[in-house]
């Protein structure tokens, strides 16, 4: 008998927003639930069927956590279904399925809701220790003096905040923020200014191109509260996106020398993706009719200074493992956390000399660009990072079906030193 | 020290056996402590009839003559319910006067007996509390109420036309102050623990499983029979005599204006508790004895507490007659179609009640407009401390907007509540009926149209129904549920019992123009709009009604409606009644004027932001002729309510519902009709069934055809019938 297998039944996306607008208010528990709402009302599933709710979220509300919980609970899930929120840094959503994926495998339980959701808008800002340590004085102080002396004992430099985004976006091992792990790239691969402006701009025409296709994605947030407004757009892709224009930006992880700036990068961004799994018995139980299937997948780890080549290394190991290689993807999504670190990835995989690190006799693959990331990516939708990896599933899956294609890879970079690559099929 | 296990006293241990089923168990603890737990057999509600009080009153001798009893402690086992009153029975139509009075005191003594016990008395309350269950708790030394949902405090009883006479109007001043006393007391109000601890009505909250080991604790402790309780000095100045008859002066005129006399029960009430005050507890307790006797004895009591009755019965109605089949299961999702004011309305009050909601429209614009609806109301509901924000929040969450087609699985009932066109309609019926499942009801929730004919689009019509709210929906409770000529039964007891489930009160209404409500509404407004339009004066038609009773004039309640739906309804009826309705013309000629009534700013009526609504000077140019000019009011009311009468006949006379009781409920329930008349049909044996008919008679013979009685009042007062047995005729 052969393993069960895990099918994409459905799936469904908020708009993404870049931080600060639209969905700036929701937090990554609402914006889960408007997805995994919009997931069950366009299936009518009986969520009492579930099994279990897998959601990724890299920077969990303090509000709320054990996110996926919540997300669960408030999108109308019986409360007999558990929920787990995991965390695989910018594959997180990818950890969602894969998770579920392990399940079906095991025989544990057939129908799973999984995603991601991000609101980048809401990390927080932090006290340092020094101020934690006089505020919990200030809440036991008893009399009024203990509280004048605490309050008296306050320097300015206890009010700094500490930026969440930002140490989420460092390294703790390697000390690099995520964009100088870019600029490693960008040095030892050769990557020019020029080549990533040129690939962001692609990636924004690609994104305006394809606004109609990803619609059929997006689920509309409806906000109400002073002034109602429904949001039915991603508003990070910018009509005015041209090398001159892009050649202005001062670049922000090496002022100096640096390359990588704000416009050859992804966006920071809120959303949330929903997918609904089930093993491939169940779903023709039910029927379904499945958007394609997860053939496998593979994570690796690499250098953390180097992250940005964590796909190359993923990539080379599920081909090991399926016998697929890029050569058998109709289309490839590589994540675009920035231009300088997909640019590498693509020499990289091409490099017969980068293939003998891996031990291995031949390059791993040329890829054509009309094959790679065909609708946009992540520096012109933007890259809500616990949810994009869920969002390139769907988005390659939707185009699978528009091509009438078999094959697609879905690949992620993972700050800390990993990839991801997840291989998907239609029947 | 006895910890947190020791609670719920396990009765078995100390009570003698007894043949009688009993409604109250004692058990006396080690620290000779007696608890009484109200606990009626057989119930889950606990009331104070005779026989209760009788027992009571034995529990109280066995205290007073065993001087080893430290203390008590007066509770239920009951999950939600305290005690909920005196049975209401004693009250209802047929009840004797004298065995009411008797009553009356039996609880008046019982009662103070327990309030002069020399030991300390404590309530510990979880559950309804309400009516006689709370002066009992008033009768005590020191009272604890659980912060339970199912906790309510109050003194309802001016609802019912009567007054708190087991001590309520007498102690509740006392241990509260005048003021705040008669906030509770006039109004008949019942709070939440959270605001009768503020009030003072209750001394402590302490979570019910907790309760019995506080009481306890404040006992042993002494607080119980000494509690200190703040405001002492304000109470006493409030309740003095020259505040007090200031606060009567102010609170009488007040209730004067509101009510218009029609309500005796208030005023007495505030009589009672304001002269209360003055003499000893005994003299209190005989105003209350006396007002009461003379309330039971008023139509008005009588005619609030059938309603009561109806709206119990409405409560749990199966809508058909077969009780006995399966269990209809609880409806847990829902879809509403057509997100406008009625379908925002529907999905609001529906989600706020745990039912999950898709709420449909064409496009995604005017689902926003929806969902902003109902953001709204919950919001309007925070502020009025409905909802606690969580609950609000999850209400929104249960709202699952949708723009598109979505698959029907799992949505138990489909309410359409579109623009009422029929094509469309049977547009949206068609794609329902293609869609959902063989168990699905496919409800409307037109006003106007037919539910039959619409069922006619589908190739399942017995699945179709009617479920007709009114507007405002969170206000208002009557529900109307439409049988269509072929609605299968079981989804009629399904709508009914969905009806149930929102809290709401259905009425069976057979599908006919306008239903029940409506169609006996109309010909009232169409009347209202004929006699303004032939002279008589705006003021006059509403000051009219008011006087009457309804909670809003008619042409007041056109400008409310909106000038153009008014006509749309009335068109509508007039199709199909054209021998005696016909939609008065000065409503298009208004429209054409671009008056639209409330929501426009200008009607009969010219509102202008929050002040109060003034009769548009210039409206008498839309009058066209005096001939009405020089009817006095009792001939304007006469003309206005014989036509309701008619109509409301006439729905009986053609069996589009069970019964004349329907009929009243049904316009008491929708409209407002004047409560203490008790309906329309009530007030038509009251009024005399053949004067009626007569002056209809004679109306109808000045050319007013409109006015010729139906055959079914014809009939009767022939006959000498009336529409309930033992009004007088």
């Amino acid at each position: 008998m052969s393993e069960p297998r895990l099918v994409i039944v459905d799936g469904v996306r908020t708009p993404f927003s870049k931080m600060g607008t639209d969905l700036a208010q929701l937090g990554a528990d609402e914006l889960g639930r408007i997805a995994v709402n919009a997931l069950l009302t366009r299936t009518g599933l009986d969520p009492a069927i579930i099994d279990e709710v897998i959601f990724g979220c890299v920077g969990q509300p303090a509000d709320a956590a054990n996110v996926a919980r919540v997300i669960a609970l408030r999108a109308g899930i019986p409360e007999h279904v558990p929920a787990i929120t995991v965390h695989r840094n910018c594959a997180s959503g990818c950890e969602a399925i894969t998770q579920a994926y392990e399940k079906i495998t095991a025989g544990r339980g057939s129908v799973f809701v999984v995603g991601g959701a991000e609101s980048m808008s809401q990390i927080p800002l932090l006290y340092n220790s020094s101020a934690a340590a006089k505020f919990g004085k200030l809440a036991r102080a008893k009399t009024l003096m203990q509280r004048l002396r605490v309050f008296s004992s306050f320097r300015p430099a206890d009010f700094k905040p500490r930026i969440g985004l930002q140490l989420g976006l460092t390294d703790p091992v390697c000390g690099l923020n995520m964009g100088e792990t870019a600029e490693i790239l960008a040095r030892e691969h050769s990557i020019t200014r020029e080549l990533q402006d040129a690939f962001a701009v692609e990636s924004h025409a690609r994104a305006l191109a394809a606004r109609e296709k990803l619609t059929e994605e997006i689920c509309p947030v409806y906000l109400s509260g002073k002034s109602s407004k429904v949001i039915t757009m991603d508003n990070g892709p910018r009509k005015d996106q041209t090398p001159e224009v892009l050649a202005t930006l001062r670049p922000v992880f090496d002022r100096k020398n640096g390359t990588v700036t704000a416009g050859n990068a992804s966006q920071i961004t809120d959303g949330a993706v929903a997918l609904l799994v089930m093993s491939e018995a169940k779903a023709a139980e039910l029927g379904y009719k499945p958007l394609g299937v997860l053939t496998g997948y593979a994570y690796a780890g690499c250098d953390p200074a180097r992250m940005g080549l964590g796909p190359v290394y993923a990539i080379a190991k599920a081909e090991d493992k399926l016998g697929l290689g890029v050569d058998h993807a109709d289309i490839v999504e590589i994540n675009e956390a920035f231009a300088a670190q997909v640019l590498a990835v693509l020499k990289c995989l091409r490099s017969e000399e980068f293939a003998r690190t891996l031990g291995r006799q031949r390059h791993l693959g040329k890829l054509p660009k009309d094959r790679l990331n065909v609708n946009g990516g992540s520096i012109a939708l933007g890259h809500p990072v616990g949810a994009t990896g869920a969002r390139l599933v769907l988005t390659s899956l939707k185009e699978l079906e528009r091509r009438g294609a078999k094959r697609a890879l879905v690949s992620l970079c993972v700050g800390g030193g990993q990839g991801a690559a997840l291989w998907l099929e239609r029947n | 020290m006895t910890t947190l296990e020791a609670p719920a006293p396990k009765v078995e241990l100390k009570t003698p056996p007894e043949a009688k089923p009993q409604s109250i168990v004692r058990y006396v603890t080690d620290e000779q402590i007696c608890i009484l737990t109200f606990d009626k057999p057989n119930s889950s509600a606990n009331v104070l009839n005779k026989a209760t009080l009788q027992e009571l009153d034995n529990h109280l001798d066995f205290i007073t003559g065993n001087d080893q009893i430290k203390a008590v402690i007066i509770t239920s086992a009951k999950p939600s319910i305290f005690i909920a009153g005196a049975d209401i029975k004693a009250f209802a139509d047929g009840a004797a006067p004298e065995q009411l009075g008797e009553l009356i005191e039996l609880g008046q003594s019982v009662f103070n007996r327990i309030s002069i016990l020399q030991i300390p008395t404590v309530a510990a309350i979880h559950g309804a509390c309400l009516c006689g269950g709370y002066e009992v708790a008033l009768a005590c030394n020191y009272r604890i109420a659980s912060p339970d949902k199912s906790t309510k405090i109050g003194l309802p009883e001016t609802q019912l036309g009567i007054l708190p006479a087991w001590g309520g109007s007498t102690r509740l001043p006392r241990l509260i102050g005048l003021p705040k006393a008669l906030d509770i007391i006039l109004a008949g109000k019942t709070v939440a623990p959270k605001q009768a601890l503020k009030y003072g009505m209750v001394d402590e909250l302490v979570p019910r499983e907790y309760l019995i080991e506080a009481a306890r604790k404040r006992i042993l402790s002494g607080v119980a029979a000494h509690p200190k309780r703040k405001n002492r000095l304000l109470i006493s100045l409030s309740n003095s005599g020259a505040a007090s008859e200031l606060i009567y002066r102010r609170a009488k005129g007040t209730l004067i204006s509101k009510t218009r006399g029609h309500y005796p029960a208030p005023l007495k009430a505030l009589d009672v508790a304001v002269r209360g005050l003055s003499g000893s507890i005994e003299r209190s307790l005989n105003l209350e004895l006396e007002a009461m006797e003379e309330l039971a004895q008023t139509e008005a009591c009588r005619s609030l507490v059938r309603l009561f009755f109806l709206q119990e019965r409405a409560k749990k109605i199966s809508g058909g007659k077969d009780d006995s089949s399966e269990q209809v299961r609880p409806v847990q999702k829902i879809s509403v179609i057509g997100a406008g004011v009625m379908g925002a309305g529907i999905a609001q009050w529906a989600s706020a009640r745990g039912i999950g909601v898709v709420l449909r429209d064409i496009n995604s614009e005017q689902v926003a407009k929806g969902v902003a609806s109902v953001s709204k109301l919950y919001n309007d509901g925070l502020k009025r401390h409905v909802f606690t924000p969580v609950e609000a929040r999850s209400g929104m969450d249960r709202i699952y907007p949708s723009a598109g087609e979505f698959p029907l699985s799992g949505i138990d009932i489909v309410i359409e509540a579109a623009v009422e066109k029929m094509g469309l309609k049977k547009d949206i019926f068609r794609k329902l009926d293609a869609a959902a499942g063989p168990k699905t009801i496919l409800a409307t929730n037109t006003s106007a149209l037919s539910v039959s004919e619409l069922a006619e689009a589908t190739t399942h019509p017995e699945r179709v129904v009617g479920i007709h709210f009114f507007n405002p929906v969170h206000r208002m409770q009557l529900v109307e549920v439409i049988v269509g000529r072929r609605t299968d039964p079981e989804v009629v007891r399904r709508a009914v019992r969905f009806v149930q489930q929102l809290g709401k009160l259905p009425v069976v209404v057979q599908d006919s123009p306008g239903f029940l409500v409506n169609r006996i509404l109309m010909p009232y407004l169409i009347e209202a709009g004929h006699l303004f339009e032939s002279g008589a004066r705006v003021e006059d038609i509403d000051e009219t009604m008011l006087d009457f009773g309804m909670p809003m004039g008619p042409l007041r309640l056109i400008d409310e409606v909106g000038i153009d739906v008014a006509q749309h309804v009335a068109d509508t009826l007039a199709q199909k009644f054209s021998s005696r309705m016909d939609t008065p013309a000065v409503l298009n000629r208004m429209l054409e004027a671009k008056l639209l009534g409330r929501k426009g700013g200008r009607g009969f009526y010219i509102y202008s932001g929050k002040k109060d609504a003034v009769v548009d000077a210039e409206i008498d140019r839309f009058q066209r002729s005096k001939s009405s000019a020089n009817l006095n009011r009792e001939e304007l009311r006469n003309h206005m309510v014989f036509l309701m009468v008619n109509e409301a006949a006439r729905c009986l006379e053609e069996r589009l519902v069970g019964s004349a009781d329907d009929v009243d409920f049904g316009m008491i329930m929708g409209t407002g009709f004047a409560p203490f008349r008790g309906g329309p049909l009530r007030y038509a044996d009251r009024f005399g069934i053949s004067t009626l008919v007569n002056e209809m008679d004679q109306l109808a013979s000045r050319g007013e055809t409109r006015f010729a009685p139906c055959d079914l009042l014809k009939q009767m007062a022939q006959d000498k019938r009336t529409f309930y047995p033992g009004a007088h005729t």
